[in-house]
């Protein structure tokens, strides 16, 4: 076979058609298919906001999002206000409401990107937080803010439904490529239900966060004072990451819940 | 296997055992543990591999003429990745729900070295027919060695298969739980996926002495 | 520090063979040997030593949702990141079809030796692990990412060679025959790789340090007229915990 696919100039060519191909037919995929996959995203937020709420179709021990085609007219009758908090160098700068953001960035708050807006924190010191008020079920007004961090493998993230002293209502995580059977058990519903209850404050009004913790006195979660939930055997990484990420977002929304308050 | 010549029925039936690409080939092994403390997530990935490694084959098989064999392993990878990437970007569009199980998947089917193993060692030697053949023949292979091993580690790990509770409760203390019994934790974390596949390996090399190493 | 922290982290805690068991079926079939598994472990350090850094910057400046703004503003909108799988993977191939014209040329035996494992370097799963942590774990700066591209490197190269040591010296013990080889090497990396999850207690120090930061940065006031009695009770509650 010492013949023309040996030479310099067929592999040179060959790789070039190679990439015009290949590259051609991703890049081809990827357009036409963007507005599909952003439509599904935008109605998979809307989902995990919902869920947070406790606007679900669970069955017994699986989470069940509400039906897609449900998803925007529910999330419109559900979610009364999104808030865009300006969050600047330790405190809460400015307030907008929904319709404010959406004359200024033509945006829903909600598509707002948290992974953006935590490199903003890094890079220049200033954020965006977004906040969806609505009500639960039960009538009762809840406020949702996402969350997100990193597992063992890649991104995590969540949607966290607290009621005005800052006591969870509500969870929702997800994650991009944890360890079936142990790290992706986090959006099993006996890993979220754990949080409904948990004070994220403690008497004095100070920030505790919820420690996803091992080996706690505490594995039934009866103390919801803890500040503890029962952590995932085999799955200690996972479990840290969600504290990390729990303590370093949900951390920024204090103030305007000291606000509330007043 | 009426349709099948007798050696190309061996290419099949070969991998399944005495040829196992993971107990025999030390093949795929890195997603044989990351992903079976879940028989579930195992089976997932067994058909995505079947797909993928079939296909894969086929294709890499009907270039293997005009491929420059100095480039040989771009071509290869760039073959497995824009296969698995323009299927799971058809799947994000078209079934979102689907594609959200299979997301995990992807980084993991893309690196598995079975699928280069095989493009490397078959694929580029043989036709396709019976390169597809081969494909389906060690993607069983492994994907049988994959569930074997979900099995056990959801079985003795969590007490559960496929996410039913066929022990009994734990916290309820019902079925084998009422007389003592406990989950082993363990057998959830991955060291022991490696000791698993080891066991695997004792009982299949006491059975076929041919196989033994010195 | 940041430097010193992150190499050790990625030898030990994070290390590539114990912890997230990547790049398996190279350690596990190219470990017969301490000389053939030494050539093998130094060809994954240089790989991964070089590919990181460089997929650092492919993912930084044109795969990244808004890397292109170098280019002009107009680009800024861009999101390429569906491409960073193959092209991550076409860096590592290019590389490694490299390293195995180079190792070619220089030493054929250690080439031969290396067989079918040298292409294999390339679906290495640890040289692509690697990569793809740099990105989702959005390591920060060109620098960071050499170091954790050298110290996976090395923490790989350490568990091969560690092995090896092994495979070598238990050939003069009574293993049950079908489990000699292979078998037995599964269940020895197994017992290594519990071991090494003790390193995971060493670093926790660190975090401490930083849960008391955050809660400061959380209870920063509002306004004036509360700043006094949240400082209050923000030192109280540190005071608390100096003494628990």
């Amino acid at each position: 076979m010492e013949n023309r696919t040996d030479k310099n100039s067929y592999t040179l060519l060959f790789a070039v058609g190679m990439v015009i191909v290949v590259g051609g037919i991703l890049a081809f995929l990827a357009s036409s298919l963007s507005p599909a996959i952003a439509q599904n995203e935008k109605i998979e937020k809307q989902q995990n906001i919902l869920y947070a709420l406790g606007i679900n179709n669970n069955e017994g021990s699986s989470a069940v999002f509400i039906d897609a085609s449900e998803a925007p007219e529910e999330f419109k009758k559900n979610v009364t206000e999104q808030l865009v908090l300006t969050f600047k160098d330790g405190s809460i700068v400015k307030t907008q409401t929904r319709q404010e953001y959406m004359d200024e960035a033509n945006q829903e708050p909600y598509l707002i990107d948290v992974k953006k807006q935590q490199n903003l924190q890094k890079t220049e010191g200033t954020r965006l937080l977004p906040l969806f008020v609505g009500k639960n079920p039960e009538g009762k007004t809840l406020y949702v803010a996402p969350i997100r961090g990193k597992g063992l493998w890649d991104a995590i993230w969540g949607y966290v439904a607290v009621d005005e002293d800052m006591v969870v209502q509500g969870a929702y995580f997800d994650h991009k490529g944890e360890t079936p059977g142990l790290g992706a058990n986090i959006k099993q519903t006996y890993f979220m239900d754990d949080f409904t209850g948990e004070h994220l404050l403690n008497d004095s009004g100070v920030f505790k966060g919820i420690t996803v913790a091992k080996g706690n006195a505490d594995p039934k979660n009866n103390d919801k004072n803890d500040y503890e939930v029962d952590a995932i055997a085999g799955a200690t990484i996972t479990g840290d990451g969600v504290t990390a990420m729990i303590k370093k977002d949900l951390g920024l929304y204090v103030p305007y819940f000291k606000t509330l308050k007043k | 296997m009426g349709l099948l010549s007798k050696k190309d029925s061996k290419l099949i039936s070969d991998p399944l055992l005495d040829n196992n690409p993971i107990t025999i080939q030390v093949l795929g092994i890195c997603s044989a543990l990351a992903i079976t403390a879940e028989l579930q997530a195992s089976i997932v990935m067994s058909i995505s591999v079947l797909f993928v490694l079939g296909v894969g084959n086929v294709v890499i098989s009907l270039m293997r003429n005009i491929i420059p064999s100095k480039i040989r392993i771009i071509v290869q990878l760039v073959v497995v990745a824009a296969l698995v990437i323009i299927v799971d970007q058809v799947l994000k569009a078209y079934a979102y729900e689907l594609s959200k199980t299979l997301s995990v998947f992807v980084g993991l089917i893309i690196t598995n070295c079975i699928i280069m193993g095989r493009f490397e060692a078959f694929a580029l030697g043989n036709g396709p027919w019976r390169s597809f053949l081969d494909g389906i023949g060690n993607a069983a292979g492994y994907g049988f060695i994959l569930i074997l091993v979900g099995f056990f580690r959801e079985l003795l790990g969590s007490g559960t298969l496929l996410g039913y509770a066929v022990l009994g409760d734990p916290i309820e203390k019902t079925g084998l739980y009422a007389i003592g019994y406990e989950n082993n934790g363990f057998m959830l974390l991955s060291p022991m996926a490696l000791i698993v596949v080891g066991l695997i390996i004792w009982v299949q090399r006491s059975r076929n002495k041919a196989l033994i190493e010195d | 520090m940041e430097h010193i922290e992150l190499f050790f982290k990625s030898i030990f805690i994070d290390n590539m063979v114990f912890a997230t068991f990547l790049g398996m079926c190279s350690y596990l079939a190219v470990s017969k040997k301490v000389s053939t598994a030494v050539g093998l472990g130094a060809a994954v350090i240089f790989v991964l030593a070089i590919t990181v850094p460089l997929n650092w910057m492919l993912d930084q400046y044109i795969l990244q949702p808004g890397a292109l703004k170098w280019l002009g503003a107009e680009y800024a909108s861009y999101d390429l990141s569906f491409l960073s799988f193959i092209m991550f993977i076409a860096t590592i191939a290019t590389m490694v079809q490299l390293v195995e014209i180079i190792v070619e040329k220089f030493s054929p035996s250690l080439y031969n030796s290396l067989g079918i494992f040298l292409p294999l370097i390339a679906v290495n799963c640890a040289i692509l692990g690697g990569s793809l942590f740099m990105q989702s774990r959005e390591i920060a700066t060109l620098g960071l990412a050499t170091t954790y591209g050298v110290g996976s490197g090395i923490g790989w190269f350490l568990a091969i060679l560690a092995i090896a040591a092994i495979r070598e010296k238990i050939r003069y013990s009574s293993v049950p025959a079908p489990l000699r080889g292979l078998g037995i090497t599964f269940i020895i990396t197994g017992l290594m790789a519990i071991g090494f999850m003790s390193f995971g207690g060493m670093l926790t120090g660190g975090d401490e340090e930083e849960k008391s930061d955050t809660n400061e940065l959380s209870v920063m006031p509002v306004d004036e007229s509360n700043e006094l009695t949240i400082q209050a009770t923000a030192l109280e509650d540190k005071l608390t915990q100096v003494n628990q």
